[in-house]
């Protein structure tokens, strides 16, 4: 599976790593950073719960 | 109980009466099925109430159409609260400066110092088995939190506090404006009057706190001017007095009376989280934020004309049905909670990083301090609407245990 995000629309609401943070992390701004790019396993569902919980829907995750 | 709206009721009704503040959420609804972009005649002129979520989500996330510039709330501030009243592009320059002073790694850095805050507020009540948890803890929590980041003296609380009273609920008689007008330029005059001499103070003797940090910084190369700062500290002082504040005093109130969820968390303090984002959801302790329209625009075959006031109800998207799945239910382990109970877009809660990190803290030690409490009995809570905050909150517990 991939993730991407749309920094355009990354807000800093911070769910994301707050769900996934084997797969997000927080810059120093706050916004999210990618860890693993390509998640597979416990971290691939953990990393679509994120992109389902982001209030501004940044993320993106493809098979 | 619940307060039913009548048919073709003033939206307005959700920002004045405290009835509908108890419990929105029915009122919510009302707004939401019979009139989701809802006209009123609003307290200082009229007033458009967007409230599906899918709308709300938008609106916040197109400030050039739904615009946060000062003319959208007149709190009689003397200069445009920083960075909440400055749309983008300019907006940026301010939340890059101030977005790391409350990122979640610099808020972690609290822990020590705010579980040590936390106990000793529980340890002035513990062994008395009663409270006033609104007066004793949810108020001088975030305050005193507050203070130590900004590197304010503590002496200082009480005035602090005034000023947060009469710039959100001014004592005045239900509706008189002018009165509640000249309150808020007064106070907005002395807070800008205490940081203009703090500005200047931190000036000639810089310490490694949050306003010597400000006043120092450089944003692109230049020094923030003193009606930068002024704004800067007005809005800081407003978010970080009254909303954790308000909703400490929701989420108190709601496990209070629902011993089962509490429970839940106390044999499993893990679940501390879930339960923080399912109860800001539900409760939405901001209920609304003010927007001002800065072009024509139509929402749901509704025109609305550039230079309306809009009223955004955060409240009513959290509880929105075609968003939330079981919307009228309370679940601590929602696989899906896009809630916008600290706003989106752009204007996104400045400190809403501090504000969950100060909820787990708080939620997480009251909770191993005092497992079982109920309501005080006979209580009669009454909620302040706009931002629900108890006028106080009773509780008892058996101290033995």
């Amino acid at each position: 599976m991939r993730v991407v995000v749309d920094a355009d629309r990354c807000v800093g609401h911070g769910r994301c790593y707050a769900l996934a943070p084997e797969v997000f992390a927080a810059d120093d701004h706050g916004h999210c950073v990618i860890l693993v790019p390509e998640p597979s396993g416990a971290a691939a569902q953990q990393a679509r719960i994120a992109a389902e919980n982001c209030p501004e829907s940044a993320i993106r995750c493809t098979d | 109980m619940p307060a039913t709206p009548e048919p073709g009721a003033d939206p307005i009704q959700l920002m004045v009466d405290p009835a509908v503040a108890a419990a929105p959420q029915p009122f919510y609804a009302h707004l939401r099925d019979r009139c989701p972009v809802a006209r009123s005649a609003g307290i200082n002129g009229e007033a458009v109430f967007v409230s599906r979520h899918e709308d709300v989500s938008w609106a916040l996330r197109h400030p050039e159409v739904f615009s946060s510039a000062a003319e959208a709330v007149d709190i009689g501030q003397e200069q445009p609260l920083i960075p909440l009243q400055v749309d983008p592009p300019d907006h940026a320059r301010y939340r890059r400066l101030l977005d790391p002073e409350f990122s979640p790694r610099t808020v972690a850095t609290l822990e020590e110092e705010a579980r040590v805050l936390v106990n000793r507020l529980i340890d002035r009540f513990a062994d008395r088995g009663a409270c006033d948890f609104h007066e004793e803890f949810a108020t001088p929590l975030p305050s005193t939190l507050f203070l130590t980041i900004a590197g304010l003296p503590h002496d200082d609380l009480p005035t602090f506090l005034r000023w947060r009273d009469n710039t959100i609920r001014p004592d005045v008689a239900p509706g008189d404006v002018e009165a509640a007008a000249r309150i808020r330029a007064q106070t907005s005059h002395e807070i800008s009057e205490y940081f203009t001499a703090a500005i200047a103070e931190r000036r000639a003797r810089p310490d490694d706190r949050l306003l010597s940090r400000i006043v120092h910084a450089e944003v692109e190369g230049q020094r923030l001017s003193d009606t930068e700062l002024l704004g800067i500290c007005h809005l800081l002082l407003l978010g970080g007095l009254d909303t954790v504040t308000a909703t400490l005093d929701c989420m108190i109130a709601y496990l209070a009376r629902h011993p089962d969820r509490r429970r839940r968390i106390v044999e499993d303090p893990g679940r501390v989280p879930g339960a923080i984002e399912e109860l800001l959801r539900w409760e939405t302790p901001v209920q609304v934020v003010p927007r001002i329209v800065a072009q024509d625009v139509t929402l749901r075959d509704v025109t609305i004309p550039a230079g309306t006031h809009a009223v955004l109800v955060l409240g009513a998207a959290n509880t929105d049905p075609a968003e939330f799945t079981g919307a009228d239910v309370v679940d601590f382990d929602r696989p899906r909670n896009r809630h916008l109970a600290f706003g989106g877009g752009p204007h996104r809660c400045l400190g809403s990083h501090l504000a969950r990190f100060e909820l787990r803290v708080a939620i997480e030690e009251f909770h191993r301090r005092i497992p079982d409490y109920d309501l005080a009995p006979g209580a009669e809570l009454r909620w302040s609407p706009g931002i629900r905050q108890a006028d106080a909150l009773p509780l008892e517990w058996d101290p033995g245990r």
